[in-house]
């Protein structure tokens, strides 16, 4: 028998919840002031975190902001966009790596053969991924659960492997010679003794070369902050009520009026959009792409910074993306165990935490309800949205 | 007919779940459709709400024929369901839950959620907490009064006394009863056959995806057959 005042696991666990709780109570009850107060000192320490200082401590054997960049950057806003599919609409995507690579691709054969400038490829890309999201969505979002993950699965892998084998896009070689986006100004942040004690002096934030990460971090921030509004407003809104009532129960969802075939396509487009977003922002500071940049282990990576994290609660899921990215570059020092206790770090955490680092309410709700915390994962091949017409013999 | 199921066939793969069922309701009625397990009643349910295509036949909901209108679609109309085992939105407050309900509509929310509270005292007590957390029976509340957020012309409800105590399926029944009264066209699908007969104005009797009887419920009540195979009286020890 398992005493639960005794089981130290236990105890962590619970103090941890309770605190963890007890913070959530706290920011729902806060007065807006302090809401502001809150982004406002996130968003300092956001701008001032590629410092030297902090670099030093935090990655000593990588390039602190080109880390920042990408992998945490890039990680970070990926999630945010897998999270809308899983988190919130409840879809398991296995294939979410597609995007990010149609975003790449985007940025590669658009800057390199037609010399677009990197604004008109983002826009481009973000467009043509939401559309391949459309496009993988409309024949497949009428399978549920496991039988969507491996459609999805199935997708990320069809498209490395057909950038593998194109020509036109230099097959196995990639693309090289992708250039940066150009330089907004070449204003510098002044040389005095603040900024310099921050490790900022001298850097010019808007001016995108080949050497310092520090500019493609703050342009990525800016589309962080920018997918976090964008996101958190839908899931405020009628949109993310119909996505949370599918994700708990889609045939309620269904008898309750909820579009649900709709609502699933825009997930999987916005998903996608955000996704083709990190893709082209990493093509620019990258030079070149090869397909194999685009694993289907990124895939699974991005999956676990969610449920890590706590699917469905944003600060949760950048946090988990955090960690995903950075605990392996902040243990390089162990070499060929790296992946060993970053896999054992894994573990612990889910075995500490099953609902996540960051769950929010309503998803502790659904899992104590048992439908897993990644909504109705049952799987059946439903064809409960629209009757076709060859389906009835008059 | 406000309601009028013309033959239809479903099939889930190769397997034909309802073979040939026709069921009427009127206006104002309590039907019921009882059967053991397996015999369509619940996919009949599903088909009358959108939820499974049909293969065959033809659904007429006040005089239009919505066999092929998507299930969303068919809550605008005005058909609304309770489904089975409870399927409610475990993570959303009961209120939440509610307001589900009205999803599709525009239009008095607040006067629908009173009534609804109204109905089931139980709920307005409860309103803040989380739908997965409540008992069986206050779920089972909570999936007949979103369906009621719903306006339904006609309430379709799949087994609500599935794994309820005695005195909490008495008191299911006569809510469903009272829902009628108020002028809302009750169809129910039940196991607990003795309990739907009793409120019932007509009942059909299901077995194995086909209509094997339809009277008065009341007639059924007294029908040998009847009370042999599914209300545990006569000769014959099935259930």
């Amino acid at each position: 028998m398992n005493n639960s005042s005794t089981d130290p696991l236990t105890r962590v666990r619970g103090a941890y919840s309770s605190a963890s709780d007890s913070v959530r109570d706290r920011w729902s009850d806060a007065p807006g002031w302090a809401r502001w107060l809150v982004y406002l000192i996130l968003i300092v320490v956001a701008l001032v975190l590629p410092a030297d200082g902090i670099g030093n401590v935090m990655s000593p054997y990588t390039d602190w902001p080109t880390l920042l960049f990408f992998p945490i950057g890039g990680y970070i806003l990926l999630a945010i966009g897998l999270n809308v599919v899983v988190g919130q609409a409840g879809l398991l995507d296995l294939g979410y790596v597609a995007f990010f690579a149609i975003g790449g691709y985007t940025m590669a054969v658009f800057g390199v053969k037609f010399g677009w400038s990197f604004w008109e490829i983002l826009f481009a890309g973000v467009i043509l991924s939401a559309l391949s999201g459309i496009i993988l969505g409309a024949p497949t979002l009428r399978l549920r659960g496991d039988y969507l993950a491996i459609v999805t699965l199935g997708f990320g892998e069809i498209v490395r492997i057909t950038a593998n084998n194109t020509d036109y896009i230099g097959g196995p070689n990639g693309i090289g010679g992708i250039p940066h986006p150009p330089t907004l100004t070449e204003w510098m942040i002044p040389e005095n003794g603040f900024f310099d004690s921050l490790g900022l002096g001298g850097v010019s934030p808007f001016k995108y070369g080949a050497l310092d990460g520090k500019p493609y971090y703050y342009l990525m921030l800016v589309l962080i902050v920018l997918a976090i509004i964008f996101v958190k407003r839908l899931e405020n809104s009628r949109v993310g009520r119909a996505w949370a009532s599918i994700r708990e129960d889609e045939d309620a969802a269904e008898l309750m009026g909820v579009p649900t075939f709709k609502f699933k396509l825009a997930a999987f487009a916005i998903g996608a959009a955000i996704g083709g977003a990190t893709g082209v922002m990493y093509g620019s500071q990258a030079v070149s792409i090869i397909p194999t940049n685009f694993p289907f282990i990124l895939s699974a990576t991005i999956l676990a910074a969610v449920v890590l994290g706590g699917s469905g609660n944003l600060p949760g899921v950048i946090l988990g993306a955090f960690l995903v990215a950075w605990i392996p570059e902040r243990i390089r020092g162990l070499a060929e165990y790296r992946i060993l206790v970053f896999g054992g770090v894994l573990v612990l955490l889910m075995a500490f935490r099953p609902e996540g680092l960051l769950p929010s309410r309503r998803r502790k709700a659904e899992l104590a309800e048992g439908t897993g915390g990644m909504g109705t994962m049952g799987a059946e091949i439903g064809g409960p949205v629209t009757v076709t017409a060859g389906e009835v013999k008059e | 007919m406000l309601l009028e199921i013309k033959d239809i066939h479903v099939h889930y793969g190769k397997i034909a779940a309802l073979k040939g069922v026709s069921v009427d309701v009127d206006e104002g009625e309590i039907v019921t459709l009882i059967g053991a397990n397996g015999a369509g009643k619940s996919t009949t349910l599903k088909t009358i709400s959108g939820l499974r295509p049909l293969s065959a036949g033809r659904i007429v909901f006040a005089g239009r024929d919505i066999s092929k209108v998507a299930g969303h679609k068919r809550v605008l109309m005005g058909i609304g369901q309770a489904p089975e085992g409870r399927g409610i939105f475990p993570g959303m407050t009961v209120t939440e839950n509610l307001f589900m309900g009205a999803y599709a509509r525009k239009g008095n929310v607040a006067k629908d959620l009173k009534e609804v509270f109204d109905l089931f005292p139980r709920l307005a007590e409860r309103k803040d907490q989380a739908g997965g957390t409540m008992s069986g029976g206050e779920q089972q509340m909570l999936a007949i009064g979103r369906a009621l957020m719903t306006q339904p012309k006609v309430l379709l409800l799949d087994e609500p006394s599935m794994g309820l105590a005695p005195k909490l399926i008495q008191q299911i029944f006569s809510i469903i009863e009272e829902i009628n009264r108020r002028g809302t066209t009750v169809l129910l699908v039940e196991q607990n056959a003795q309990q739907a007969l009793q409120i019932a104005h007509r009942a059909y009797v299901l077995e194995t995806g086909s209509v094997v009887k339809s009277a008065e419920a009341r007639a059924l009540l007294d029908d040998p057959q009847v009370r042999a195979a599914y209300l545990g009286g006569g000769a014959a020890p099935a259930i």
